[in-house]
């Protein structure tokens, strides 16, 4: 056991692996086919595409992370290891038929794996719900996280319903655009945003040495978030003008969240930030131009031109790999070395010198994959706007070289697990000064 | 016949050397000048630590509160250890040691 309230370290790190294979082979395909991002995003390999940074990268790095943080946060216990590990197979092996079977475009079997998937996803929501069941006190973040469940079973109800109407059109009254964007609204927005947000006001004060300063901040955040989120959804459903204002609520609910996120840092006791923390609070700097383009693109009288595709393109790459996956790279660095660090040097402590965890990846490193993302996703926005290929092309290259770079220092912090250097620490006195 | 080493101290000081080789490793700066450790009784040789923790919910929770454990028990002097955490009062960083506020980027 890792810690008397969470799981063995196995079950989120195969989840962590499975995710960064799916982020490598993502940005392998966006390298290959520039033309995918170049073309509006109604189209079996856009969509395949989509679902393969979704559920096989962002979906799987977060249901493993929470099977580990969310008892250890909550002070409680999972409740149950084994449907963890029965939803990890349900959950490739139905993410890896979706995307192929999107690809192809068989919606028969899109459904079949859809399906799978939607079991595992279903087994990780009552896990998690009778885990949160024990807790012992309620707050925003379990708020936050209960919210966050919902709105999966939302979305899995809602993929589930896609796909059975493209198998059988007569029974959808909603227009297939329609319901694709209301159903990616409640899984990114829903489920993975809803959940940053919950779980930073957790993590955030944690790292840097600080503390919420205003709960009715935090509760306003999410409350308006989950309010928009429930308007937003039937007014995408059914294409209408109403969609702005529910947006509004969405966008203000998120400007309060930045806004409480400003009070905790700069009431911060720990001045200097590691470069994992930098790109977590870089990612939500990227919520500000995302809620602005999501409110443009609510807008309803904007004209549906080959150029508003194109910004809604962008729209989607802001949010996967802009937002979600910036943010959750840089919590990896927390997480992976926290994980191999439980199992290679958690029985050494009080017994023998054990290396921080900073001190388990090169530093070097991960500014340099800090430095080339950041240029590699303004550039992918910009040449998705320009529908350039090459440019496209490039951009996508220089995102696969930051992930180059994480990944060498994945392989170092899981050198480790392998081999633990308990000679390599550093003594406890003087202690080594960290960034 | 040589007569046989005598044990080294048990005392505070003593004490508080030992629970310096345990560190956060999230931090990177040892439980004594965290300023995580609030009481310590020594009777005989069994020793009680009271301690807490930066946050609630920490996830070192057990390996910190094991760790110090077994630091105390590394004492030669030491027969018995128990590690107690304790939230009230909560910790703060003004509770660091200078050393430790140097460690973590406070100072």
């Amino acid at each position: 056991m890792a810690d008397a309230h969470a799981p063995s370290i196995s079950v989120p790190l195969r989840f962590v692996l499975t995710g960064l294979a799916a982020l490598a082979v993502g940005f392998g395909i966006l390298v290959c086919r520039p033309d995918l991002l170049a073309t509006y995003h109604y189209g079996p390999n856009v969509i395949a595409l989509a679902h393969l940074f979704i559920l096989g990268w962002l979906a799987s790095l977060v249901m493993g992370s929470m099977y580990q943080l969310v008892p250890v946060a909550l002070q409680t216990r999972l409740h149950s290891e084994r449907l963890a590990k029965l939803h990890y197979l349900c959950h490739v092996a139905g993410f890896v038929g979706m995307v192929w079977t999107f690809w192809v475009w068989n919606m028969k079997q899109v459904g079949h794996f859809g399906s799978l998937l939607a079991f595992g996803a279903f087994l990780f929501i009552y896990n998690l719900a009778r885990t949160l069941a024990r807790i012992p006190r309620w707050d925003v973040v379990a708020a936050a996280i209960a919210s966050a469940l919902f709105w999966l079973f939302m979305t899995l109800c809602a993929g589930l319903f896609a796909v059975s109407a493209k198998c059988w059109p007569q029974i959808s009254p909603f227009a297939p655009i329609s319901l694709m964007h209301a159903h990616a609204h409640l899984g990114i927005l829903g489920f993975f945003i809803t959940l940053l947000v919950g779980v930073s006001f957790k993590l955030i004060p944690m790292f840097v040495l600080g503390e919420v300063q205003s709960r009715r901040r935090t509760w306003a955040a999410l409350i308006l978030i989950n309010l928009g989120l429930a308007s937003l959804f039937p007014t995408m459903l059914l294409a209408s003008a109403w969609k702005f204002p529910a947006a509004c609520v969405v966008a203000t609910g998120l400007a309060i969240y930045g806004w409480e996120m400003l009070a905790i840092l700069r009431a911060r006791k720990r001045r200097a930030l590691d470069w994992g923390l930098r790109s977590f609070l870089a990612a939500l700097c990227l919520l500000a131009p995302l809620a602005l383009l999501g409110l443009v693109l609510a807008w309803p009288s904007l004209p549906a031109t080959e150029k508003t595709g194109q910004w809604e393109n962008v729209y989607g790459v802001l949010a996967i790999l802009g937002v979600l996956t910036f943010a959750i790279m840089g919590m990896l660095y927390k997480i992976i070395p926290f994980l191999v660090w439980y199992a290679a040097y958690s029985r050494h402590v009080g017994r023998a010198k054990v290396p921080a965890l900073a001190e388990m990846y090169s530093p070097r490193l991960q500014i340099a994959g800090f430095a080339t993302y950041l240029p590699g996703l303004a550039g992918l926005c910009i040449a998705t706007v320009l529908a350039h290929e090459r440019a496209i092309q490039a951009a996508s290259a220089l995102l696969a070289v930051s992930l180059v770079f994480f990944a060498v220092n994945v392989g170092l912090m899981l050198a480790h697990w392998f081999k633990p250097r308990l000679a390599l620490a550093a003594g406890p006195n003087p202690m080594p000064a960290r960034l | 016949m040589n007569p046989p080493n005598p044990l080294p101290p048990l005392d505070e000081a003593a004490v508080l050397e030992v629970l310096r080789q345990v560190m956060d490793p999230e931090i990177g700066c040892n439980l004594v000048d965290l300023g995580l450790i609030y009481n310590i009784t020594i009777v005989g040789g069994s020793v009680t630590v009271e301690m807490t923790l930066t946050t609630q919910g920490c996830p070192m929770h057990e390996s910190l509160t094991e760790g110090a454990r077994h630091a105390l028990l590394s004492h030669p002097a030491v027969t018995d250890a128990e590690v107690r955490v304790v939230w009230d009062p909560p910790w703060s960083p003004s509770m660091m040691t200078e050393a430790g506020r140097r460690a973590t980027g406070l100072a």
